[in-house]
């Protein structure tokens, strides 16, 4: 009896952490997949926005859709990515504080009320992301740090670049459940 | 001083002696020559007109290849041009920013296809014109993309009512401008081939007057060089027939001759005429002198008739010149001695034995003496000289013997002609002194199969000089004496 409690405790202990550890049981336990898992956000605007540094709490009002236009006069236009991914789990949760069904009724309630100016276009790929920033010149949207290239300007924040350690928007690998 | 003027010298006459073999080489091979000339000339003009065809064809092929590139260059620009415009309309027509996004992209990949095909127009552009449309073409171009820019960026943002009053008033517009400009790019190319097309055809009016041009030289020449081979081989014939019907009448009157005289005297002494013992020793010797004279004839036409077709052999061996000479004077002194003549003979010392056939030598210059003697003139004297001639000759050190007499010369037009076969000079003809014309080229054979050769220096009513040029024995060794059994 003894035995058999031993064996079902060893059994559910191996259990447990196959599922704290999902990538170790899927075979993709190196190092360099545990860095990307927790790489840091973007924030991406047209390469013509003046704009270069922005307060966590200024982008708070932009991805709420408070803030309706840049200072150099370009409508703001929120690119967003589809539920669901990784990426907007973490915008939501570190700038909007908001799950996906509060973002949504914020929207609705906004918009029907007068509160909110824009209405965030979904797109499904971090490419496209990209390629709308670059098309649009008011736009702003997000990517993994990796993904960026030349066609699109990344921000800072709080004064911190995507590189500094204190930058603010971080993937965190439970983004990806 | 006296090696360098007689280096100098031997330079000269060697150099005439080239001269005179290449004149001879020429005059006897003319219609070889001038088939040769024939040959070369249809062989260069074949090759100009192959050059001038394959220019004409290159040609062409340029035109062609640039016609081909031209249009298509024009027809991508065209058509990129077209597919930027409707990738950005299309992204009108949905509200899926996805979808907006792929279209954006396809608009932004054909608008970079067609500032390409603008700037290789630039910089293909070699007239004032072309730079001038081609810079108009990429300023219309910018400045619709910069429309197109807004339009896209409107509908992305959601905006497509402004994004279709943005085309309509901005867009639309400049995109007649390029469209105004690219078929003003290829009515200039069109107007560019057509006038290639006309250059083309008129260097093509050009090769074909050029090829008619010479093919007609060639035909004119060709037919040129035929007449003058036929009219020489005609000349050449007709030559050779007179040559050969003097030949037989002079023959036959040498023969007939000499016959007359036999046949006369051995009637008289058949009929009895003739008794006396005197008188018929007299006799014996007329037809004795005139049958030798036959005889002599008679062989000199097959000796030469021998060697003429090679069939002559001769047995090459040292011979020494005093004993040569020796045997021509005691054959010809019956008959120098009948003509009058004295003969006076000087042989240098120490002469290098000669390198021939005993026989042959002698009647080679048994038919110099007879013709000293025949052509003497009224100043019966001849002079037989045998000394060491000069180093300058191809087969080292040569002897000589030069037989001259003082008669009636030789002109100087006709110093090639004597040695030819049935030659016989007009003055001569005329002066009644009789020959076959075999004499000198029978002797000329009979010098050359020897390895030497004659020459000979003339001057009318002064005198003829010819000299028989023979290579010294030591030279050619006399192990080689053998080897030197030489074919005529």
């Amino acid at each position: 009896m003894r035995r058999l409690l031993a064996l079902l405790t060893m059994v559910g202990a191996a259990m447990l952490l196959l599922e704290v550890s999902p990538g170790t049981a899927k075979g993709d336990p190196s190092p360099a997949a545990q860095a990307s898992a927790d790489q840091n956000l973007a924030i991406i605007v047209n390469q013509t926005n003046t704009i270069d540094d922005i307060t966590l709490k200024e982008l708070r009002t932009v991805f709420l859709g408070e803030r309706s236009h840049w200072p150099n006069g370009r409508r703001i236009t929120l690119v967003m990515m589809d539920p669901g991914v990784p990426e907007r789990k973490a915008i939501l949760r570190d700038i909007c504080r908001m799950n996906e069904t509060e973002f949504s009724r914020h929207f609705l309630q906004g918009l029907f009320t007068g509160e909110v100016f824009v209405s965030p276009k979904t797109l499904s790929s971090p490419t496209g992301v990209r390629k709308f920033v670059f098309n649009v010149p008011g736009a702003i949207g997000y990517v993994r740090a990796s993904d960026v290239d030349g066609t699109v300007k990344v921000i800072r924040i709080n004064g911190h670049g995507v590189d500094d350690p204190e930058y603010p928007l971080r993937f965190e690998a439970r983004d990806s459940k | 001083m006296s090696e360098a003027s007689h280096n100098a010298k031997a330079s000269r006459s060697a150099f005439q002696r080239l001269l005179q073999a290449v004149s001879s080489q020429i005059a006897r091979h003319s219609s070889s020559l001038l088939l040769f000339m024939v040959f070369c000339v249809v062989i260069a003009v074949g090759m100009f007109m192959i050059g001038d065809l394959h220019t004409a064809t290159d040609q062409a092929q340029r035109m062609y290849a640039g016609s081909v590139q031209g249009l298509r260059q024009i027809g991508e620009l065209q058509y990129e041009a077209q597919e930027t415009r409707r990738s950005t309309l299309y992204a009108l027509t949905t509200n899926d920013s996805n979808l907006q996004v792929e279209y954006a992209d396809q608009s932004r990949k054909a608008d970079g296809l067609v500032t390409e095909g603008i700037a290789q127009y630039l910089a293909g552009a070699h007239i004032p014109r072309e730079m001038e449309l081609g810079q108009r073409l990429q300023r219309d171009w910018a400045a619709y993309l910069k429309v197109r820019d807004e339009v896209l960026a409107s509908i992305l943002e959601g905006s497509t009512k402004e994004a279709v009053d943005m085309d309509l008033t901005g867009g639309v517009p400049s995109f007649d401008r390029v469209r105004q400009d690219l078929e003003e790019v290829k009515r200039l190319y069109d107007e560019q081939a057509s006038e290639q097309l006309k250059a083309v055809g008129l260097s093509s009016r050009r090769s074909v007057l050029r090829l008619v041009g010479v093919l007609c030289f060639t035909l004119l020449f060709a037919i040129a060089s035929v007449w003058v081979i036929q009219r020489s081989k005609m000349l050449s014939a007709l030559k050779l027939a007179k040559m050969q019907m003097d030949f037989v009448a002079s023959v036959s009157h040498e023969l007939r001759t000499p016959l007359a005289v036999i046949c006369a005297s051995a009637q008289n002494i058949a009929d009895g005429v003739v008794d006396e013992k005197e008188k018929l020793a007299k006799y014996g010797s007329v037809i004795g002198h005139h049958s030798r004279q036959l005889t002599e004839l008679v062989n000199q036409i097959l000796l030469f008739a021998s060697t003429h077709e090679g069939r002559h052999r001769y047995a090459l061996r040292p011979l020494q010149t005093s004993a040569i000479i020796e045997s021509v004077l005691t054959n010809t002194r019956e008959l120098a001695e009948e003509a009058g003549f004295t003969v006076e003979k000087s042989i240098e010392s120490n002469l290098p034995p000669v390198m021939g056939d005993f026989s042959a030598i002698c009647q080679c210059l048994q038919n110099l003496v007879l013709n000293a003697v025949k052509y003497g003139g009224s100043h019966p004297s001849i002079a037989i000289r045998a000394f060491r001639g000069g180093e300058d000759v191809p087969y080292g050190e040569e002897v000589r013997i030069s037989v001259e007499d003082h008669g009636i010369g030789i002109d100087g037009s006709e110093l090639q002609q004597i040695f030819e076969p049935f030659y016989r000079s007009p003055v001569v003809k005329a002066a009644q002194i009789h020959g076959t014309g075999l004499g000198l080229p029978l002797a000329k054979s009979i010098a050359e199969a020897m390895g030497g050769r004659i020459s000979v220096v003339s001057k009318v009513a002064v005198g003829s000089r010819f000299t028989l040029h023979l290579p010294a024995s030591q030279v050619v060794g006399a192990e080689n004496a053998a080897e030197r059994v030489a074919q005529l």
